[in-house]
């Protein structure tokens, strides 16, 4: 740490955080192991110690198709389990108190498109995740919410799981099983392709879970807030922001896209100390 | 308070993780089916189990742990041949009658076992489509309302183990017209049960032994002999039965 022109300033700083990483990988083998187990139990063959249990029974996001039937006749929507429920509570739990970690940290479909966003990254440098013009990315960043509400709309009436049809979360686990839709394995392969160009261009503008947790960003305890008595507004966070909030113009972040990776923080790109940083206090 | 990246790691992996294992200890983390159909919760049925719950991952014998009907008499409406129908899958109907161009699934179960076990079923907008044999068994139980019996007569295919292409498509042997009319014939192991599943009502067969209907799974030959009543006799009779109720 050194003092320059007044200002403390990390030499040694790590550009990322890396131990979001490494909680992404251990999230994505887990499910993918429990994806693969799930096909080979239904074979005769599972591996012992791993549980049987399918990929909806593990997904947060079932939790919230079935609440409809669940408030209503305690029934669950066909193919979610109990544990889809528990999880939905546990990560609206944790997205109140620190906002969609659930989208930053866990989701292996967000963590896949990182990966493939690292190519992009490398192929167009500082123009990746520009290409999409500003003013027709804030429009498309609503869509979620109306994908939300026809996923909601249509469980509640069939009481059947009718996203899993274009669920590129579940044709990515399931990509060599029959039980998987065209529709769904076409979304998954455009969602890769653009993820190439755009970052995360899935949680983005069709994610109907990111848009549930989304909300939270509005009234969550810990926020990413920044002191602008030591910004050097060299607009560092904003660029590194994969949901491309400008960081730099705010003292709070509220924004609903943000999905506190925290790769804004002074602990990642901000070369200033105590600058940008998640709390539940203030910041001078 | 703030908060840096290693301790919301630690925080995310505690209440994920930590949360599962709450939530197994509490009985709450179910990743699979309970096989247990959930209950009407008002009404004159409250407390039993509800049909619209049954799911595809279902046997016949989870079924009959929870309602009133047997292995064999699904698997006879269903015109599954298998040895042990209680552990048929249901969701595999709708392979096996996928040839027929008719849904005979999950759905059909679902209507034939409320219809079989008189509880209530809301049918309002959907088509289910029913098998011949199991509408057979429904009418044959004879607890139907006007309705009900409109509705089965609607969406009742002509297609179970006597159509080739359900036979095709399925590991059911084969059947020849000739088999199929052995079928109903009273010999001497037939069971009152499946007197009742051939058509002969209730009312019909307790007025030709002039008792009430005893259990479903004994033979008509066992009862006589041990009733004392003459099964060459009794088996010409329940025959022309037979024969009425299935022309
Ligand atoms: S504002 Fe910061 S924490 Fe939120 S998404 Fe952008 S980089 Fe991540």
């Amino acid at each position: 740490m050194v003092t320059l022109f007044g200002k403390r300033i990390r030499l040694f700083r790590p550009r990322t955080i890396w131990i979001r990483r490494i909680v992404q990988w251990f999230f994505f083998l887990l499910i993918a192991s429990i994806a693969i187990n799930h096909t080979l139990v239904e074979n005769d063959m599972g591996i012992p110690l791993l549980g049987s249990a399918s990929l909806h029974a593990v997904c947060p996001f079932g939790g919230v198709e079935t609440l409809y039937t669940f408030a209503t006749g305690g029934l669950l929507v066909k193919k979610i389990h109990d544990s889809s429920l528990v999880l939905a509570a546990i990560v609206l739990l944790l997205s109140i108190l620190f906002g969609p970690v659930f989208c930053g940290w866990v989701c292996p479909l967000g963590t896949v498109q990182e990966w493939t966003g690292k190519l992009g990254r490398k192929l167009f440098k500082r123009r990746y995740n520009h290409f999409v013009p500003v003013k027709i990315d804030n429009i498309l960043r609503y869509m979620r919410y109306g994908i939300l509400v026809w996923v909601l709309y249509v469980t509640a009436k069939s009481g059947m799981l009718v996203f899993e049809a274009y669920d590129p979360y579940f044709a990515l686990f399931n990509f060599w099983s029959t039980d998987v839709a065209w529709s769904a394995l076409a979304i998954l392969g455009i969602t890769l392709t653009l993820s190439v160009f755009v970052e995360r261009p899935w949680c983005k503008y069709a994610c109907p879970y990111g848009a549930v947790l989304g909300v939270t960003n509005l009234f969550r305890v810990f926020s990413i807030k920044r002191a602008e008595s030591t910004c050097k507004a060299d607009g560092a966070c904003s660029i590194m922001c994969p949901m491309n909030i400008e960081v730099d113009t705010k003292t709070v972040v509220r924004d609903h896209q943000c999905i506190s990776c925290l790769e804004c923080t002074s602990e990642a790109i901000c070369p200033v100390a105590k600058t940008v940083v998640f709390t539940s206090g203030g910041v001078k | 308070m703030t908060l840096t990246a290693k301790p919301l790691a630690l925080i995310i992996l505690v209440f994920l993780l930590g949360g599962i294992a709450f939530s197994s200890a509490m009985g709450w983390w179910q990743t699979e089916s309970t096989k247990i159909p959930v209950t009407f919760s008002e009404g004159e049925f409250a407390g039993q189990a509800n049909p619209v719950d049954i799911r595809g991952s279902y046997t016949f014998g989870d079924i009959a742990n929870s309602f009133n009907v047997t292995p064999e008499i699904l698997a006879q409406a269903f015109g599954i041949t298998e040895t042990e129908p209680a552990s048929f899958a249901i969701k595999e109907l709708e392979t096996i009658y996928l040839d027929s161009g008719f849904e005979i699934g999950t759905a059909s179960v679902r209507l034939f076992v409320a219809y079989y076990t008189g509880l209530p079923f809301d049918t309002t907008g959907q088509e289910i489509y029913m098998p011949r044999s199991a509408t057979d068994i429904l009418l044959a139980k004879g607890n139907l309302t006007a309705e009900q019996i409109a509705y089965l007569e609607k969406y009742t295919v002509d297609i179970g183990l006597n159509t080739e292409s359900v036979i095709v498509s399925t590991s059911v042997p084969v059947q020849t017209s000739s088999e199929i009319s052995e079928e109903y014939i009273v010999k001497g192991k037939t069971t009152f049960g499946e007197l009742i599943t051939w058509g002969v009502s209730q009312a019909v067969i307790e007025a030709l032994i002039n008792a009430p209907l005893p259990d479903s799974a004994t033979t008509v030959k066992d009862y006589a002999s041990a009733n004392g009543l003459d099964f060459e006799t009794l088996k010409p009779a329940l025959q022309a039965e037979v024969d009425k109720a299935r022309p």
